[in-house]
């Protein structure tokens, strides 16, 4: 695995960041190796796959400061699987032995549905306010929309107000803001790991903020009643730990649904998590961008602003996107809900640098406002197709004897290909990472979620079934040397044999 | 960056009500009668004259206007004075939330100071500001610094988005000619937005795509570049980036160029907005190479930028031990409105070529230039570049297009690294799927560019450009006549007395008492009081408000000097 750029050449004496990016990698792990790992989702993946990246670093560059090698060490570590991919992606009749991509967590199984609802005429206005300069926090009827949008789906007690609703154009803007606003340069940020990685990229671009891990086990112990259990004990220890060493730690991450677990919170843990960042006057920032993606009925979610009174809502900040529960990642769409005004007025305050286009502003609006659409075509249909691809590939990887996680939310199953590595190191799971993607597969592995337990991996199941067929046919290949491939459920035109590298 | 802070932190607002600030409470009500008197005089003089403006079709609707804001601004005055009074009695004046905190928070003073003394001044907007509070014990500093930046420069900005003059649903609202906006379009752009060709919803648009933005429109704007910046080869679409603005370009650019503390050279006054971009995430220092207004018969061009003097700031930043990284232009300028000829372009290049500056090159105003015996010569059109990777070109369509609101702007550089260490911040600064694609269709659309839109546009600016200066020759206002951009920059020296930043500032309350926000000189880091930008790209009805305006200040004016004299 690479090893971390050289020192020197990144952080400059007088660099305010120096400090911190220093020992990033001294006391939490891989440090910048971390940090400069992660691109979004489908990068994160492809991350394993870069070069050496000191040499690519330790060559420096005669244009870029010694912070932009850094920052563009972001971009070189995920050029290869990158392009890779992108040079070569499926297409079913262009490219049929294409990469199958089951890396990015994205939905594409309903742009049918919402392409027809985009293209309807009241999504096609075109006024001379949405052209011209807005109000950075976002237009006044998307935040209104926003605030009645989440008040009916996040079951509020009272109605949420517009007022503390900021627009941005995605949740990696909002992390990034936040972090900016809340921590001062190297100050940190506790996150509950394997985690979306992409999440450290965001916070340490600007902010220069780290996140501290609180490693989560596989195995179930003492009180814990599921794998990779979040416990407050363990936020405790983290905390502590990080205090320890001098890390000044500004607020803790959540994600429910969880990515990369499935995982849903109960009401009762996500109270004694916001009372544990109350004692210690963290702030939380509760990512929710999976909520409407819960396809298991009897998975109940609760949304953190459900809670009646919580503990400490001046510190509490939920993002939600429609890049997932409205499968439109490119359509750049954040918010952030806190009461905090303080808080949404300096995150407005970066909106200038992380806008979105009025006529993307006023469309969200028309959707979020479209409840019948919403709640009879959209979600239904949504969560059945979601919950069908689920259920196929779920079966695929029981009959290859294969354990995972799945608790009924998001885009993903959590796998367990521990048995697979001749040794349990990362060094073994990159190749084994490699070993699909030269079979014209991507996955992401464990490592790139901070998982620390080699041979993890994220399989995303949110996509068409013919691809869905392909991609978990050419994963039974890679796995296949051993365990015998089951016959295939769904009969797939799969155009060409691959051959297997061994 | 403190320096350059403190100057950038300096709203309107704060000398607006610095005054107040200062003086010890009880002088506070009695400036407030005096503003009460002004008032009721300005309203009663109107009153007078009205029906001698009668005869003037627009007039007749401003003055109604006009006379209600005024009638409504004696309520609103006599309310705060009462309120005022009352609270004098318990001695707290309205400003108890944000005081404790200033104790704590020096060097946000400024900016929290703007918020609570602006009050006075601005009866009519200052209740409706719900973000009067934002040094908090929950932000970090530096998410402090950000706030406060931003309320002290964006506060007419803000008050501007809540009430908007509109010709039909809020004909009292803010006009705003601070803001360099293109509105003279939004006609012909509303048009061909809402052509069906626009409205497209693949499923490509609504997935991820390559941070740099989708490679559709680099190759469209590699094209449409090429062939606007005249171009001698074909641009590489590779050599293009995409994000939501020109300020993220630049914010960015200076985050992968410089290391924080280093600098960058810029001549002013400039577009201010780059220093809070440049402080913002980065913290870059912007070392100013001050240009001087007085023509010289070894200069006779006021304002003129020289290689002597990009040179003496760079040796004295270097002496003061700064390390200068680049040099940023802006061409066509903002606010000058000045057009580089290739000579001093190549001037500029090679003086940034000789001690290793990267060029930071922004032609956001590039198809902007309306005098047609003006030739812009964009950096891209050079046969041979002298330093080509370090040069870097900056362009978007909020102004030339005059589509602010879509967030859209380009890096164009043959420096790969740069380009790709600027991706690297492609997500946080991305723009919609559906957005790229309508831009891609918009510049492709060379038919409708150079057919309709270009001579349309251009002609509108030069009619609205005459209308304007024809309107400042006849206040005798001073002004540079030049033939690009949206915006004048006016001379009001003769209006202060004595000339300094503070009346300069003093003056800006004024404007916005009716209803007009106009943006100083001190704001584009001019290093001479009295000149300001106003922006003429505006409907007509809007440039009529403003010329009424000014004739009504500089009586007001008059009235006004002997007495701010006896106050003193």
């Amino acid at each position: 695995m690479s090893t971390l750029p050289q020192r020197e050449s990144r952080a400059p004496a007088t660099c305010p960041g120096s400090a911190s990016t220093q020992d990033l990698d001294s006391n939490y792990g891989d440090g910048l190796e971390r940090e400069c790992s992660r691109k979004p989702d489908r990068k994160v993946s492809e991350f394993c796959g870069a070069g050496d990246p000191t040499a690519m670093l330790s060559s420096g560059s005669s244009y870029l400061s010694s912070r932009g090698g850094v920052i563009k060490w972001f971009w070189d570590s995920a050029e290869e699987g990158y392009r890779t991919y992108h040079a070569d992606e499926y297409d079913e009749d262009k490219n049929p032995s294409g990469i199958i991509n089951l890396g990015t967590s994205e939905n594409k199984l309903c742009f049918d549905l919402l392409s027809s609802r985009l293209s309807q005429s009241d999504m096609l206005r075109v006024e001379p306010s949405l052209l011209q300069y807005p109000d950075w926090r976002g237009h006044r009827f998307l935040r209104e929309e926003v605030a009645r949008f989440l008040s009916f789906y996040c079951k509020s007690p009272t109605p949420l107000k517009p007022e503390n609703v900021v627009v941005l154009n995605g949740c990696a803007s909002l992390f990034s803001a936040l972090a900016t606003v809340l921590c001062e340069v190297g100050e940190a940020f506790l996150i509950p790991a394997p985690y979306y990685g992409a999440i450290t990229q965001h916070v340490y671009l600007y902010g220069n903020v780290r996140l501290v891990c609180v490693y989560l086990d596989s195995e179930v112990t003492g009180l814990d009643t599921r794998p990779f259990q979040l416990t407050v004990e363990r936020l405790e220890m983290a905390l502590q730990r990080a205090n320890s060493e001098g890390v000044k730690v500004k607020g803790l991450i959540l994600i429910n649904p969880h990515n990369p677990l499935g995982d849903i919170y109960s009401p009762g843990e996500l109270r004694n998590y916001l009372e544990f960042a109350k004692r210690h006057e963290l702030h939380v920032m509760v990512d929710e961008v999976y909520m409407l993606s819960v396809f298991e009925k009897s998975a109940a979610y609760c949304s953190v602003l459900s809670l009646e009174g919580l503990p400490d809502p001046q510190r509490t900040h939920v993002m939600w996107a429609t890049s997932k529960d409205f499968g439109m990642s490119g359509l750049r769409f954040g918010t952030l809900y806190t009461e905090n005004r303080d808080v949404a007025t300096a995150v407005a305050s970066l909106c200038r640098y992380h806008g979105l286009s009025g006529l993307v502003q006023y469309q969200m609006a028309q959707l979020l406002r479209d409840r019948d659409w919403i709640n009879q075509v959209y979600l239904p249909e949504n969560h059945a197709r979601l919950k069908a691809a689920h259920t196929y590939v779920a079966g695929e990887l029981q009959a290859l004897g294969i354990p995972f996680l799945s608790r009924g939310a998001g885009f993903f199953i959590w796998v367990d290909l521990r048995k697979f590595l001749p040794e349990a190191t990362f060094k073994e799971e990159m190749l084994l990472w490699r070993r699909f993607l030269d079979n014209k597969v991507l996955l992401s592995c464990g490592k790139t979620f901070e998982c620390k337990e080699p041979g993890w991996f994220r399989l995303v199941f949110s996509d068409k079934a013919h691809r869905l067929c392909l991609g978990m046919r050419r994963v039974r290949q890679v796995l296949g040397g051993k365990s015998q491939v089951a016959e295939e459920p769904h009969s797939c035109q799969a155009q060409e044999p691959r051959s297997q590298h061994r | 960056m403190s320096h350059q802070s403190d100057t950038i932190h300096l709203p309107c607002g704060q000398m607006r009500g610095q005054g107040l600030g200062s003086q010890g409470t009880h002088t506070r009500p009695l400036e407030m009668m005096l503003h009460l008197r002004q008032t009721i005089e300005k309203h009663i003089m109107q009153l007078v004259t009205r029906h001698q403006q009668q005869d003037l079709v627009l007039g007749d609707q401003r003055h109604h206007q006009a006379t209600g804001e005024q009638e409504a601004l004696l309520g609103n005055l006599v309310s705060q004075l009462i309120s005022l009074l009352r609270s004098g009695a318990t001695g707290g004046l309205g400003l108890q939330p944000s005081y404790p905190a200033l104790d704590v928070r020096g060097d946000v003073g400024g900016g929290q100071e703007a918020q609570s003394s602006g009050q006075p001044d601005q009866p009519v907007h200052q209740l409706k500001d719900p973000e009067a509070t934002f040094v908090s014990q929950h932000l970090s500093n530096r998410g402090i610094e950000i706030s406060a930046s931003y309320q002290a420069n964006l506060q007419d900005y803000r008050i501007y988005q809540a009430d908007k003059y509109h010709e039909d649903t809020n004909p009292l609202g803010f006009i705003n000619l601070g803001i360099s906006e293109n509105k003279l379009c939004l006609d012909l752009m509303t048009e061909r937005l809402s052509q069906s060709d626009m409205n497209v919803t693949e499923d490509v648009l609504l997935q991820y795509s390559d941070w740099s933005g989708q490679p559709f429109l680099w190759e469209e704007v590699a094209r449409f570049l090429t062939y606007h910046c005249k171009v001698p080869a074909q641009l590489d679409p590779e050599n293009v980036v995409v994000l939501n603005g020109c300020s993220s370009i630049f914010s960015t650019l200076a985050m992968v160029l410089c290391d924080p503390g280093e600098a960058l050279l810029t001549p002013t006054p400039f577009y201010g907005v780059f220093v809070f971009s440049s402080q913002l995430y980065s913290k870059v220092e912007l070392i100013l190479v001050h240009l001087d207004s007085e023509s010289t018969d070894a200069n006779p061009h006021p304002f003129k930028l020289t290689v002597d003097k990009l040179e003496q700031a760079l040796l004295e930043a270097t002496l003061t031990g700064k390390k200068v990284r680049g040099l940023v232009l802006i061409n066509p300028q903002n606010p000058l409105g000045d057009v580089y000829c290739r000579d001093s372009l190549k001037e500029y290049l090679e003086f940034a070529k000789r001690y290793n500056l990267h060029v930071i090159m922004d032609e956001i105003y590039m198809l902007s230039v309306f005098d047609e015996s003006i030739t812009f010569h964009s950096i891209l059109s050079m046969e041979s570049l002298p330093d080509p990777n370090r040069t870097h070109v900056i362009w978007g369509t909020s102004k030339d297009f005059g589509i602010s609101g879509f967030r859209f702007g380009v890096l164009y550089t043959h420096n790969k690294e740069v380009a790709s260490a600027v991706s690297s911040f492609g997500y946080l600064h991305g723009v919609s799927g559906i957005i790229q694609y309508k831009l891609c269709r918009l510049l492709q659309d060379r038919e409708w560019i150079d057919g309709v839109y270009l001579p349309t546009y251009r002609s509108r600016l030069q009619r609205a450009h005459r209308y304007i200066t024809r309107k400042l020759k006849a206040l005798g206002i001073p002004f540079l006549n030049r033939g690009s951009g949206l915006y004048v920059w006016i001379n009001l020296k003769v209006y202060l007395d004595p000339c300094t930043f503070e009346e300069e500032l003093l003056l800006c309350p004024r404007f916005l008492d009716n209803k007009l926000i106009l943006s100083q000189g001190k704001t584009y880091m001019c290093n001479e009081p009295g000149w300001f930008r106003t922006v003429f790209a505006d409907r007509p009805s809007a440039m009529y408000w403003f010329y009424q305006v000014l004739e009504e200040q500089k009586w007001g004016l008059r009235v006004k000097q002997p007495e701010s004299a006896q106050k003193e």
